[in-house]
């Protein structure tokens, strides 16, 4: 079996993926996520070596490894770098066949990529130089409500009637929240309208390339309900949401290091994640 | 995947422009001292620098000054001090920085700037500027001439337009006359102008050698090093050696089969000015991809002479005002600006078009969204949009920039191997 990693070393946190392809294809072998923190070498360091303990699997066996995201370039042990964009592309198109748009929502970035029938990016745009529609805008209003990153996005589904935020400011957020909550609203109907105000922001963003389903979600944000359902609402169609939605720039990055080692994923029949839409 | 920075081609107009730009700022500096010869402060954009010739005089561009600030890494602390004085974050960095540059008594080489003779705001398709020559004059007690040239609202300017841009020309040079107190040299203006046309001749030869695959040089980077050149000494013999020479080394490269690079990976077309701040660090983002411009609106500002234009000596008012009017991108509408890049994608065969929007500059970069949808969706061509500025380093994001260009050209590379095994199929 040839052996192959990806590591994404994001602003905020930092994944690594192993994945294994034999005559039957390819599959992930084991994955791992710690925060970035301030030593990007270290955090991409640790991350693959959890990845290849997870997996049972020597460092020395790995055969080719390619670094994205935004620390690529301080990965020491990495072959090659590829930037996240193509990485999200090729994870989302093998993990979610028949992608043909991926939503990647991370700690700093909102991008959409447009994608092609074999995983190829066609097109993309990107949130410019502001953290709003990002993850770092949804931690900063879950830190004023004081609740955990983790509960915002169910406790944004029970929300009846949504405030309207104004802002997509991630600083000035915040003194809309305090606002809100000192006009009585409910933490449910902040939350609500909190998700949809970046769900519309996000999705201004991605009409600038032709959305076409399949659409796919991808980045840390993925993991919040409340966002998919948001966005999903101002989309008016389904997205999908693989358990890897998080991994998906590393799973990209380890096929590619497969392409490296002279394998084609196109004919993989071998996925342990089954796609899963969240109903 | 990118590779390491490489070296790209550094030819011998490279160090002559650096020296005739020099020679040029040494004239400047003796102008300050002894106020000849005499000087206008000109904007670069339809520049009507033959008419300067006419008598013996020399331009100034507040925006060569700005950006040979920006690309020596000294715009900011200029800019700050304009800042403080009062102009905004959102205005013009070109302007903050040639205001602070005044109040803080910085030159680009150090050398020293004459006071001019004449504030000529030759008003092309840029309204900040009637702002910005009117703040020159008064921080520099220079007399302000506002020459108003309108848009082009049609494919070709009326004659009621030209007429107007020419009566205004002859009004320039009576009031010159009575500043500088010598008469107008007709043939020496008309001599200029002819000057200007045999180099736009040159120039417009250079621009289609980029047809060529390699293309001998980068028609965005190595234009921008061409164009200082082409605004200041356009209009004399110096400018006609300096661009048949460069057409020379350039047409042997052709002939040798020599590019940019040791090979060339892709070619783009630009739309927008550079950010200077980062001028080196943006160039080896395309020279990791071994990518090379083939054509470029920015090198068109001063003037858009590849596909005919020329200034005519028999004529001498009509062209200069023509050339104003019609012939540089800043004054043209958007559609035509669709249009040259479109013809710059399909005649030049380039593989995508980058979009480079500078928050400095409204007038030139509103609209851009749209021309990105125009080309990406409608004629198919690969096209990134990007953000910085031309002169604010606080607006230059390298870890992002170089991320979407990188993205940009993996997204080039999967789709020629594509069509490469599509082609084998």
């Amino acid at each position: 079996m040839r052996i192959a990693a990806g590591v994404d070393v994001g602003s905020t946190q930092t994944k690594a993926v192993l994945i294994g392809a034999n005559g039957d294809g390819v599959k992930v072998l084991s994955r791992s996520l710690i925060d970035t923190g301030a030593n990007v070498r270290k955090a991409a360091e640790k991350a693959f070596d959890e990845c290849c303990q997870a997996a049972g699997i020597a460092q020395a066996d790995v055969g080719f490894v390619v670094g994205t995201g935004y620390g690529r370039y301080n990965i020491s042990f990495g072959h090659t770098q590829m930037t996240e964009i193509s990485c999200h592309a090729r994870g989302a198109h093998f993990l979610c066949p028949g992608t043909r748009t991926v939503i990647d929502m991370g700690g700093q970035d909102a991008k959409a990529i447009g994608v092609g029938p074999s995983g190829e990016v066609l097109d993309f745009v990107m949130n410019d130089k502001c953290a709003a529609g990002t993850g770092r805008f949804l931690a900063n209003a879950a830190e004023v409500m004081g609740i955990g990153l983790d509960d915002i996005g169910p406790l944004s589904l029970r929300a009846t009637r949504p405030v309207k935020i104004a802002t997509v400011c991630t600083v000035f957020v915040e003194s809309d929240i305090l606002s809100y909550l000192s006009q009585g609203k409910k933490p449910e109907d902040i939350m609500g309208g909190v998700h949809l105000a970046i769900a519309k922001r996000t999705m201004s963003l991605a009409r600038r390339v032709n959305i076409e389903p399949l659409v796919t979600m991808t980045g840390g944000v993925a993991r919040n309900i409340g966002m998919v359902r948001a966005l999903e609402t101002v989309l008016g169609q389904k997205i999908i949401v693989t358990p890897d939605a998080q991994f998906m720039g590393a799973v990209g990055a380890a096929l590619f290091s497969l392409e490296k080692l002279g394998e084609s994923f196109e004919s993989s029949v071998w996925r342990e994640h089954a796609v899963s839409s969240r109903d | 995947m990118a590779e390491k920075p490489v070296s790209e081609y550094r030819g011998s107009i490279h160090q002559q422009q650096k020296d005739l730009m020099l020679d040029w700022y040494q004239h400047l500096d003796h102008a300050a001292e002894t106020g000849d010869p005499p000087t206008v402060s000109m904007m670069i954009s339809g520049n009507c620098v033959e008419l300067l010739e006419g008598f013996g005089a020399i331009p100034q561009y507040p925006e060569v000054n700005a950006l040979q600030l920006a690309i020596r890494h000294q715009s900011l602390e200029p800019i700050l001090a304009a800042e403080e004085m009062g102009y905004a974050g959102d205005n013009c960095a070109y302007v903050k920085a040639d205001i602070g540059c005044m109040l803080k008594g910085i030159t680009p080489t150090g050398g020293r700037l004459p006071k001019p003779t004449l504030v000529l705001c030759n008003f092309v398709g840029c309204n900040t500027y009637v702002k910005w020559f009117e703040h020159v004059a008064a921080f520099t007690g220079a007399p302000l001439f506002v020459l108003d040239v309108p848009f082009l609202r049609n494919d070709t300017p009326s004659q009621a337009d030209i007429d107007y841009v020419v009566r205004q020309l002859k009004e320039v040079v009576g009031q010159m006359e009575e500043l500088i107190g010598r008469k107008f040299d007709y043939d020496r203006f008309r001599q200029s102008v002819a000057y200007s046309s045999e180099v736009e001749d040159l120039w417009s030869q250079i621009k289609h050698l980029a047809k060529n695959s390699p293309s001998p040089f980068d028609a965005y980077f190595d234009a921008i090093t061409l164009m200082g050149p082409l605004y200041v000494y356009r209009g004399k013999r110096e400018g006609v050696e300096f661009f048949r020479a460069a057409l020379n080394e350039l047409q042997q490269k052709v002939k040798a089969g020599e590019g940019v690079y040791d090979q060339e990976r892709f070619r783009v077309v630009v739309e927008g000015p550079p950010p200077y701040p980062y001028f080196r660090t943006f160039r080896d983002m395309f020279a990791s991809w071994k990518a090379v411009a083939v054509a470029s609106t920015y090198s068109t500002v001063g003037g858009l002479w590849e596909f005919g234009f020329r200034h005519d000596a028999k004529n001498p008012f009509e062209s200069v005002a023509m050339h104003m009017l019609a012939q540089n991108v800043t004054n043209r509408n958007y559609l035509q600006r669709y249009d040259q890049i479109r013809r710059y994608v399909q005649e030049w065969n380039a593989d995508g078009v980058i979009i480079h929007f500078v928050k400095s500059c409204r007038l030139f970069s509103a609209g851009q969204g749209d021309m990105r949808d125009y080309f990406t969706k409608q004629l198919g061509v690969p096209t990134l949009y990007i953000e910085s500025d031309l002169e604010d380093p606080r607006y230059f994001a390298e870890a992002q920039t170089k991320n979407r260009i990188d993205a940009f050209f993996e997204s080039l590379e999967h789709a020629k191997r594509t069509a490469t095994h599509a082609v084998g199929a």
